[in-house]
This record gives structure tokens, sequence and C-alpha cells, in this order.
């Protein structure tokens, strides 16, 4: 056991499954970094997750200009070709400039061919609100890209997680976004040597409890966590599942959990309209009715885009308290 | 070129013409589920670029309007026909259709349904090529409609700044569906919109096969040679409507345009090929066509069965 941030552990991965296998490219926006600047002091990627990959593997470190269209095209076309991509597009705001080769070219390929052509690509990207970038650098997208044929959508709350579930990403055979919470890179926790790969379509228990199930993604776990410790000194002991893939969702564990505590609340920091927390709803209503003692309910920010001011940014966001009080109102219908 | 070589590119080009029409015939009869857009005027110019190709190494991707590309690429007709009709032995299964024509093993990395889609894929073929030292190139075809896409003008750029071993082949035809070319493009010219990016360049007329064959070998050559990347406008006409049916009232007066195929048919009659010959060699390649897409015709429509191994588990 090593205790590693989610920035270290996703570069080790990089760095380790780029050493074993040179069809692994990264590409993407400063992630080498510099203007002819070598060995080692190159920027590696604005959050530094690509730091040091362009001093061991030169060639397949590749920066490209802003121009995410065709650069996600060309990772898709290299994907088709032989090679294992990993592609950083630095916010996932920027999914909008190209999403037509996300979601036509990208997401369509391997079954236009019916299968004959693999796509081993991995997205890379970052969310999340609360660091005053504003509405253009801070979304939580993961629900609306889930609905999308094709694609595998993922999102890490811990260091062993991000840098398992990124593995699965790069030695599997279709595209994957990997959806990195800009606030959780320096979030520290305990990883097994060797960091293995987390299969898709597998969540975790990130806390048993029996009252109520609490299902959140990402930094919501945390801030779900967080809660059901303050809820934990008023006798309400609450369970958080994190499914750590958007799609495929794991329906098994988040029925089985609510099994137990008959009480959902599901808590994302995607859209409020037909996001993820509707999702989960969704497959908890048709597969788990029987299993419910009440109406399910959900806290994701408002139906607008990010707003800046840190007032505004701080109500806009679901924040710890509001859970706890969604779950103590849950718990007490 | 030989003349036994350029006799055979221009049988190829028959060949396309005459499937094309077999195609569109059973459209008519209602045997095609979509849309088709048929090459007419262009098999010339296509079939003198993949003269210069080496598939599989190299890789092309096309626009909708690829069944010319396909088959002179050496896709397997009857396979291309069949997915095209949407049925029991085609490319997918009849999962993709006219306009998802993919075939890596020929060569076409794919056809796309998105007007300029296309274009950074073969960008990713280049790359490919680049990064595990094939010395195969990627090779792009896109009409004088993408050329206003951005996907297009970002490739053009990407592939300058990463020297990608590309071929960029913009078929202008003048019309992007019903638009006139010359009033949706800004700047005087496409290739010179091309060179402006730093890019080698040429302009070629598409229907004149001893050019089309000069230019497409040469910054084709270069390509390959240098690893950096090329760009070829080429003139062709567009002898149908943008899919077979259309109307074309957009069109107004047709002016009267030579088919590159009898400007080919001509070059080899001043060679002494005999006209007989030529007569022979359409007649062949019409019963050949005819015969292929009858035989996708009795095909079993089995898209379904298809289907249901994509759906099996189904989605949350």
């Amino acid at each position: 056991m090593t205790v590693l941030t989610i920035r270290d552990a996703l570069n080790s991965a990089l760095h380790s499954l780029m050493a074993a296998d040179d069809k692994i490219i990264v590409l993407g926006e400063d992630i080498r970094g510099g203007s002819g600047i070598k060995d080692g002091q190159e920027l590696g990627g604005v959050f530094g997750v690509t730091r040091g990959l362009a001093a061991k593997f030169d060639a397949r470190v590749i920066d490209t200009p802003i121009s995410e269209t065709a650069f996600l095209g060309m990772a898709t076309g290299a994907a088709m070709t032989g090679l294992r991509p990993v592609v950083e597009v630095m916010f996932c705001d920027f999914l909008g400039v190209c999403m037509d080769q996300l979601m036509n070219q990208a997401a369509k390929a391997r079954f236009l061919s019916n299968g004959r052509v693999p796509l081993p690509l991995t997205i890379r990207t970052t969310m999340g609100a609360g660091d005053g970038s504003g509405a253009m650098h801070s979304q939580a997208i993961y629900g609306m890209l889930a609905t999308i044929p094709g694609l595998t959508v993922a999102a890490p709350s811990t260091p062993a997680d991000a840098a398992g579930l990124l593995k699965s990403a790069i030695l599997g055979d279709g595209p994957t976004v990997l959806m990195e919470h800009k606030g959780l890179y320096g979030l520290e926790g305990e990883v097994t040597d060797g960091l293995p790969p987390v299969p898709f379509g597998k969540g975790r228990v990130a806390r048993e409890g029996k009252d109520v199930t609490i299902v959140a993604l990402s930094s919501m776990v945390h801030k779900a966590t967080e809660a059901a410790e303050l809820l934990a000194r008023d006798g309400i002991e609450a369970e958080v599942i994190d499914p750590r893939t958007v799609k495929p969702i794991d329906s098994e564990m988040i029925l089985a959990s609510l099994a137990k505590t008959g009480r959902l609340l599901v808590v994302a920091e995607d859209t409020a309209f037909a996001g993820f927390a509707d999702a989960v709803i969704s497959v908890v209503a048709r597969g788990g009715f029987d299993r419910l003692k009440a109406a399910p309910r959900k806290l994701t920010p408002p139906d607008t885009p990010v707003p800046y001011g840190r007032k505004a940014e701080a109500a806009w966001l679901p924040g710890a308290d509001d859970i706890a009080a969604a779950v103590r109102s849950l718990a007490g219908s | 070129m030989l003349t036994e070589g350029m006799t055979s590119l221009v049988e190829k080009g028959h060949f396309i013409r005459a499937f094309e029409g077999a195609l569109a015939r059973a459209f008519d009869a209602g045997e095609v589920p979509g849309l088709v857009h048929l090459s007419n005027g262009a098999e010339i110019f296509e079939l003198a670029v993949m003269n210069t190709l080496r598939p599989p190494k190299d890789q092309v991707t096309g626009s909708h309007r690829s069944h010319g590309i396909a088959l002179a690429l050496g896709v397997d007709p009857f396979a291309m026909a069949c997915e095209i009709l949407g049925r029991e032995d085609g490319l997918s299964e009849g999962l993709g259709g006219t306009q998802h024509l993919i075939a890596p093993d020929s060569g076409l990395l794919g056809s796309n349904g998105i007007v300029g889609g296309q274009v950074p894929l073969a960008a990713g073929a280049a790359l490919s090529a680049k990064v595990q030292g094939t010395g195969g190139i990627g090779v792009t075809f896109f009409g004088d409609g993408a050329m206003n896409q951005g996907a297009v003008l970002e490739t053009i750029n990407l592939a300058v700044a990463l020297k990608l071993p590309m071929l960029f082949v913009c078929e202008n035809n003048g019309l992007g569906q019903s638009t006139a070319a010359s009033y949706a493009g800004g700047g005087a010219s496409i290739v010179g919109r091309a060179r402006a990016a730093g890019i080698a360049a040429a302009h070629v007329d598409g229907g004149d096969l001893d050019e089309s064959l000069a230019v497409a070998s040469k910054l084709g050559g270069w390509v390959r040679e240098t690893g950096s990347p090329a760009f070829i406008e080429a003139s062709v006409p567009r002898l149908a409507g943008h899919y077979h049916g259309d109307a074309e009232v957009y069109r107004g007066e047709k002016k009267k345009v030579v088919d590159p195929l009898d400007r080919a048919g001509d070059l080899l009659l001043d060679r002494g090929v005999p006209e007989a010959t030529l007569r022979e060699i359409k007649t062949r390649v019409a019963e050949q066509a005819e015969e292929i897409v009858e035989r996708a015709k009795a095909q079993p429509d089995v898209s379904d069965r298809a289907l249901s191994r994509w759906t099996e588990g189904g989605a949350a």
C-alpha cells in the first residue's frame, strides 16, 4: 500500500502502461507543454497529469494545436488503425467544440463496422465547479455523455479508482471518457501496488449504512460521506454508493443497497434535467419499486450554467449540509 | 501509364458507373433503405488517385459520396452492394449502409455521413503510420462543401503542424448539395485557401486522366517521401443529382459537360485501342455490375439479427 494523490496515481498509471506498450500515445493541448523546453521541465498538462511522459516517451507524447475537433478525430482514426491513444481534452466543456467527432465518429465506429474495427480510445477530461472558473470551464456533463450509445463514461472519486479506471480504459477496446474532477487532483488515498485496473460497471460501497442509500459520483462521494458522518451523530446511518462508472451503471449494487435501506437520494453535479440522478432514479423505479419506502430524491445543481461569484457558486453546488438535510427529510418520510 | 494499365483503369471507371447505375435501379425498385449519392463524373479522378496508393498500408476516408472511392480501392463490390442494400454478407451486415462503408482491409477506413467528419480520421491513420513507421499515408476525400467545415480547415493546419503523412483530396464539383461552391466559399480559390495554411497544394482538372495521374503521383509521392501533407483540388463534374432521384430544380440551365469517362475513352482511342474493345468493356462491366447487384438483391435482410448482437443486455 502506498499513498498517492489522484494526479500522481493517474500519472503513474500512464507511465507504467506506456512503458509496457508502445502503441499507447498521449496527445492533447499542452500535455507536453513548453516551447522547446526538454528533459522533464515540460508543463505536462495544465493539471500536471502527463508530467514527465515527454522525457521518457518523446514522440508518443504529442502537443496539439487548439483544435479539439481535429485532434479528437485524429485520435479516433489512430485508434482505428492500431494505436491506443489517450487524449486529454482540457475541460469537458470543450467537448462541445468537438461533439461531432465524439458523438458521430468515435462513439459509432465500432457499431458501424459491426465490430470489425476496435476503438481503443481513452478521452481524459476534467470537470467540476468550485474554483471560480465560471460557466465554460466548470461543467460536469457525465450524464449527457452517457446518453451517447457506444461510449463508456467513468468518474472516479479516489486515487485507486482513477488509476484503475484509466487502465481499464486504455487496455479496453472501446471509447471511454474518463471524467477527472479538478477539485480532486490533490486528494490523497491509499492505492494497491501496481495500481490494478478497476472494471467498468462495478461500483464501490464508500460507506456502509442501513437507513438511507446515497448514490454519488466523483467529488459528490466525498460530500456525501461528510454528510453521512454528520447524520451519524443523529443516529442516521447512510450508505454511500459510488458507482464509479456512469455507463455501464452498477444497477445491482444500487438495488442491493436499496433492499437494505428502502430510501434513495442521488447526488450529482451534472444536469438537473435528464442527468445522472434521473437515470439512477429510473433504474430504481423500474427495478426496485417494491423496495422503496419513500419517493426517491435527488440533489443536483439548479438548471442554470455554473455561476462565477463565490457566493453564487457555493449556492449552486450541492454541499454536505444540503445532502444531510435531504437525507433527514427522506429518513423521516 | 502504359496503355494496358490505362485500359484497365478505364474499365474500372465504367464498372463503377455501371455498378452505381444498377444501384440506382435497385433504389427505384424500392430495394435500398436509404438515399444513394452517386459518384458519376468523379470515377476517373478517383481511380487516378488510387493508382498512387498502397492499401491497406495507406488508409482512406471519404464522404457520403464514396461508392466510387471504395470500388477504386478494390473493396469487394458484392459485400458493398449487400451493405448498401442492407443485406446479409454486407460489409457490416447492413448496420452501416451507403454512407458508412468500412473496409480497412482494402484501405477504406470509412465513408462518412457528416460533411468533413471523415477528414480528422484520416489524420489519425497518418499519425498511426508515422508512429509505427509503416511507410503508409492517410488519405481523405471530401467535397467543396466540406472546405467550409472547421473539421477540414483545422485538420489541414494540424497536419502541417504535426508534419503528418497525409494527402487531402478536395473534389470540387461546384455544388454543396444545391448551394453553389462559388457562393459558399470565401477566398479566391480552394487551392489558394489550402496554400495559405502552408501545405503543398495543386489544382487539377479531374476529368483529365493523364493530368490526374501525374498530379496524384507527384503529390502522393511527395507525402510518402517527405512525410509532410499535401493537398489536391480536383475539378470534377457532378453528372447526377446530390442523391439519386434529386430533381435538381436548383440547377437551372445545365451546362454541357463532357463525361470524364468519355474523355478517358478518347485517350485510349488516341493510343490505338480499337473502339470495339471499348464497347466490349462497357458491355462486359455492365453485365458484371448487374449480376452483382441482382445477387445482392436476392440476399436476405438480416440486419435485425446483426443489431441484436449489440443490444444483448440492453442499456441500464
